[in-house]
């Protein structure tokens, strides 16, 4: 699983990340994660503001960080 | 020597002064607010008006209304500028966006207005809202080919037609916030008047007075206020807070601990006693009931109520991580500014501003500018630093005219704004917003003395 955080690096987003490693763990995936922090190609997604959470290229969230069990059911399901 | 020590007894000074008056019942209860704005508000009841489809006169006062609601958060700013440029309403909007954003922000709006004065406060919102629309207006205008060429690729896009409404109990639960905030600093007859006045006798009351007097001697013509007792009593109440909060507020998302509620608790007492008027006389110590403590007792009471029953916990972790995030990023640094502002007061002879700054002139106007350009403090610190000159002289004019270029015109902001838009289009909008700048302050500067 290809997991992107798009986010200039502030807090909010370091908190995405940590929740959503959180996920993985728990459900043992196998997931690369990358941080996606140029604006241009942060704008490349469909996203307003960040941070946003990408998984295999498509945008699940942004704007603001999902809860754990949020996450855990868009993960699940793919 | 002891010209070193003066200077550090100033900085102190200011620190301590600003501490016990300002941060209490101004920023701890805009820290709050713009906590509640990035955890609480449904981003869509406003990016909504912010798309491609929204007519012009919508989507200009909708993108300087964005600036108050949305922009608290330099994570929210850049992209959402930048989205709106590209897949929204196109480069107006976007630009009128960017420049109304860091003028209009609750925390800069409401420590100007205690700081400095209701007039700036005021002016700094209604002329960065007229002019921010102004500008976007003109940018558009002179780009309009290359806006153009965007039409066709946001039109597609369904990123700004998602809509929200802001349930009822999130707009009561802003606006007792905003009561706080407003029933603590408005400075009206309704909230100073005491109605009963209690006397703690005693002289040690006066004696802890004059020892603080002589610590900190308050100096009129310098701007420096001094500590009474009651502040230094704040000053206390705010280290424990601070304490309470670190352990309290950080690791929120793991629950509320007994941290959590000490340092709320402690913050609502604060607030509280804050609102008591309180004098020094021979006699002992003089406490003063008014409508502010009523206001405040009653506007603490709903919030905690509302607070504890129509939001989840999750909301209410996220309303506080939000707010012990800006203490955090913003906190420090402002009281290494004010402790450096304090002290550059007592060093910059007032003759040099006076001959600069100390009448509305076109010239005067245009040098605030310029050093609000050159100039990068981090956020708020304008303010502090503004009071500086103010104290040593600067015209109210020219004074609005650096605090609207400072947070618009950093350089390190026109970096970023250049990789959205590009060279020419940042170039003429700096240009814009020196020019705006400019005569925002002179037209202003004819209003006041």
């Amino acid at each position: 699983m290809d997991i992107k955080i798009l986010g200039g690096g502030c807090p909010k987003c370091k908190r995405l990340e940590a929740v959503t490693r959180g996920v993985v763990e728990e459900l043992g995936i196998k997931a690369t994660f990358t941080k996606v922090k140029q604006m241009s190609d942060i704008m490349a997604y469909d996203v307003i503001t960040t941070p946003a959470l990408v998984v295999n290229e498509k945008v699940l969230s942004f704007g603001r960080i999902p809860s754990h069990d949020e996450i855990r059911s868009w993960l699940k399901s793919l | 020597m002891s010209y070193i020590l003066g200077l550090l007894q100033s900085g102190i000074g200011g620190l301590a002064s600003y501490l016990a008056a300002h941060v209490l019942l101004c920023l701890l209860p805009a820290f709050f607010i713009a906590g509640a704005l990035a955890a609480l508000l449904p981003k869509e009841a406003i990016t909504r008006y912010l798309g491609r489809d929204a007519p012009k006169w919508i989507s200009y006062p909708a993108s300087a209304l964005g600036g108050f609601f949305l922009a608290v958060c330099s994570c929210t700013i850049m992209p959402l500028f930048a989205s709106i440029y590209k897949k929204g309403a196109g480069l107006g909007p976007a630009i009128t966006f960017l420049f109304v954003g860091p003028a209009v922000n609750i925390l800069a709006i409401s420590f100007t207005g205690v700081q400095i004065g209701l007039d700036i406060a005021v002016a700094r919102i209604i002329l960065s809202m007229v002019f921010g629309i102004l500008i976007g207006l003109m940018m558009a205008w002179f780009f309009r080919k290359d806006d153009a060429e965007h039409a066709e690729e946001a039109s597609k896009s369904q990123l700004f037609k998602e809509k929200a409404s802001i349930p009822t109990h999130v707009i009561v639960f802003f606006l007792l916030l905003l009561g706080t905030l407003l029933a603590g600093t408005l400075q009206i007859g309704l909230f100073r008047n005491v109605f009963h006045d209690i006397l703690i006798p005693g002289t040690w009351a006066g004696e802890l007075q004059s020892w603080l007097d002589a610590l900190i001697p308050p100096n009129p013509e310098l701007g420096i206020e001094g500590v009474s007792a009651h502040g230094l009593f704040l000053i206390f109440f705010l280290v424990l807070i601070a304490f309470s909060a670190i352990k309290g507020f950080k690791s929120i998302f793991e629950g509320f601990n007994t941290w959590t509620y000490i340092s709320l608790g402690l913050i609502t007492l604060t607030l509280i006693v804050a609102s008591f008027s309180v004098s020094t006389t021979s006699q002992g110590l003089v406490i003063g009931l008014n409508g502010r403590l009523v206001a405040e007792v009653f506007l603490l009471g709903a919030i905690w109520v509302i607070a504890a029953r129509s939001f989840t916990i999750e909301q209410l972790q996220e309303w506080l991580w939000e707010t012990w995030r800006f203490v955090e990023q913003i906190i420090p640094l402002l009281l290494v500014g004010v402790f450096l502002a304090s002290i550059a007061r007592a060093l910059i002879p007032a003759v040099w501003i006076q001959t600069l700054a100390g009448r509305n002139t076109l010239w005067a106007n245009l040098a605030g500018v310029i050093f609000g350009v050159f100039m990068y403090f981090p956020t708020l610190v304008e303010v502090p630093v503004a009071q500086t000159f103010l104290s040593l002289g600067m015209h109210r004019g020219p004074l609005l005219a650096y605090l609207l270029a400072d947070p618009e015109l950093s350089l390190q902001s026109i970096l970023i704004t250049n990789t959205v838009i590009g060279k020419k289009k940042t170039a003429v909008y700096v240009l814009l917003v020196a020019i705006f700048s400019t005569l925002s302050g002179l037209i202003f500067g004819w209003f006041v003395k």
